[in-house]
């Protein structure tokens, strides 16, 4: 057990400057740290104890039975109502209490301004109240350093290498020199490649989100079946606005020649679909390693359980010698695990945050 | 005002609108998948001075840009069910602000605004071709 002994850490941590010395002094006992995520729609909480994960709780049905209430929806004023019930299950999963905690790590940007102040001032109050250390959290580096979390059978990339955050909300590539050493070299123009999928699935008459059923379907079709231009955009930027225009003139047309196109081929559009959007992405991340020499690539976000990007990751390995790192799902997604271990990270390199810390909702990597 | 317009005359189609806006800073638009409502926004952006990059907030709900002269909310309530939802993210919070507002998948936002406040709509002509209308709605009661 990690939470052998309380850990409130006492002034010696903070006297001590960044050096080794006093990581190696730290990792000797344990340290707790309570990661808090509120930038858009889910409210989590979680607690790392030297970068391993005891907890990681999203707001659900179930902690709402637990405590009473229904899930709201949607957004900022659902966090006010989410985020003590589900702080409090993240604690209690972790077996630990409040006072055993030695920082609070909080999204601090980018995001929903709303949901933001949820989060920032809940996390502002508890390490006040507690009179621990704040951390702030970049929400879009936390995507990246999810992949330090200690995690039984999931390897750590190498400094320097290449990150791509793939989500309903974000398509990046970023150079990852160090932990806080991090810069953007490729990013979506328009629309993020989860909106690609989703729209080509709204234009098929399939749910929201629509890219596990797109991906599911994909494998059961001809993925040369029909072919979609892709986008032409200079450098390792994106650009998926075109691409989903392109379906729905493909689909309008092919529906007044025959109006049970979409059913007759269903599979057969969604493997079209998911090939042209993993080409677009591929292609990207080939001109990346070649621009920066980098070969070790690290996938974050929602869209990285596709399993055709994973099947082409793969063979990257075998056709470019690359070495790829996909973290375990739940830390892909919006989640407060990936908070904590950033929180970790800063908290080891003494980088507080200040106490007129605000929300922003533009923040940059 | 009734425009039909191409991808190449984009710049004189947002420098009439902001022309013609001078009434409320909350622009609707509609307009199906594909219509480039996005294309049109990232253009009036540029347009009002904001080197930020535009993309579609449709997870996001809102993107903020700003630059020295102007600041501005891009909204997509694309993936909004309920009326309730605009309440819970604090869509009054920003309707308040002295800032543009320009609202992509705008259906649910509509019956709740009662000031002045414009609205384009933009159907597809061809490929090529778009066709704009942008109107005044003084009393939306």
């Amino acid at each position: 057990m990690y939470y052998a002994y309380s850990s409130k850490t006492d002034d010696l941590v903070f006297k001590i400057n960044n050096n080794y010395a006093q990581s190696f002094i730290m990792s000797s006992q344990n340290i707790f740290i309570l990661g808090i995520e509120s930038s858009c729609d889910d409210t989590a909480a979680s607690v790392i104890s030297n970068g391993r994960i005891l907890s990681n709780v999203v707001a659900s049905q179930k902690i709402h039975e637990e405590f009473g209430g229904v899930v709201p929806e949607l957004a900022s004023r659902a966090h006010q109502q989410n985020i003590v019930p589900v702080v409090h299950q993240a604690l209690k999963q972790a077996n630990i209490t409040k006072s055993d905690l030695s920082a609070i790590a909080f999204t601090r940007g980018p995001g929903l301004m709303g949901s933001l102040l949820v989060g920032t001032s809940f996390a502002k109050s508890i390490a006040y109240g507690l009179d621990i250390p704040l951390v702030d959290v970049n929400h879009m580096q936390a995507h990246i350093l999810a992949h330090f979390i200690e995690e039984e059978g999931f390897k750590k990339p190498p400094f320097p290498f290449l990150a791509m955050t793939i989500s309903g909300g974000h398509t990046q590539i970023v150079k990852v020199s160090h932990y806080f050493d991090m810069e953007v070299i490729g990013e979506t123009i328009d629309d993020a490649v989860g909106e690609a999928y989703d729209k080509s699935g709204k234009i098929l008459g399939l749910g929201y989100p629509a890219g596990p059923e797109i991906d599911r379907r994909a494998k059961l079709g001809n993925p040369k079946a029909f072919a979609f231009t892709k986008p032409k955009v200079e450098g390792l930027n994106f650009s998926f606005s075109g691409f989903k225009t392109a379906v729905l003139y493909f689909i309008q047309r092919e529906v007044k020649k025959n109006p049970n196109f979409i059913s007759e081929n269903l599979n057969d559009i969604c493997a079209s679909i998911q090939y042209t959007i993993i080409g677009i992405l591929i292609d990207k991340l080939k001109l990346a390693t070649k621009q920066t020499g980098i070969k070790h690539i690290a996938i974050g976000g929602g869209v990285s359980a596709n399993s055709g990007i994973r099947e082409a990751l793969k063979k990257g390995e075998e056709k470019f010698g690359w070495t790829t790192y996909v973290p375990k799902f739940e830390y892909t997604t919006d989640n407060a695990a990936m908070i904590a271990i950033v929180g970790y990270l800063k908290y080891l390199e003494n980088d507080f945050a200040e106490d007129n810390v605000m929300a922003s909702a533009r923040l940059k990597i | 005002m009734e425009i039909e317009y191409s991808l190449e005359s984009l710049k004189a189609v947002a420098d009439e609108i902001i022309n013609t806006a001078t009434r409320s800073n909350i622009i609707l638009f509609n307009g199906d998948l594909g219509t480039g409502k996005t294309t049109l926004i990232k253009e009036l952006v540029k347009t009002m001075g904001c080197n930020d990059t535009v993309s579609s907030p449709t997870y996001s709900l809102v993107n903020e840009y700003h630059s020295d002269s102007a600041s501005i909310y891009h909204f997509d309530l694309y993936r909004l069910e309920h009326e309730d939802e605009l309440y819970d993210f604090g869509i009054e919070d920003y309707l308040d602000a002295p800032s543009w507002k320009f609202v992509e998948w705008p259906s649910l936002l509509k019956p709740l605004l009662r000031d002045g406040f414009y609205e384009i709509t933009i159907e597809r002509v061809n490929n090529e071709k778009r066709k704009l209308q942008l109107q005044y709605i003084s009393n939306n009661l």
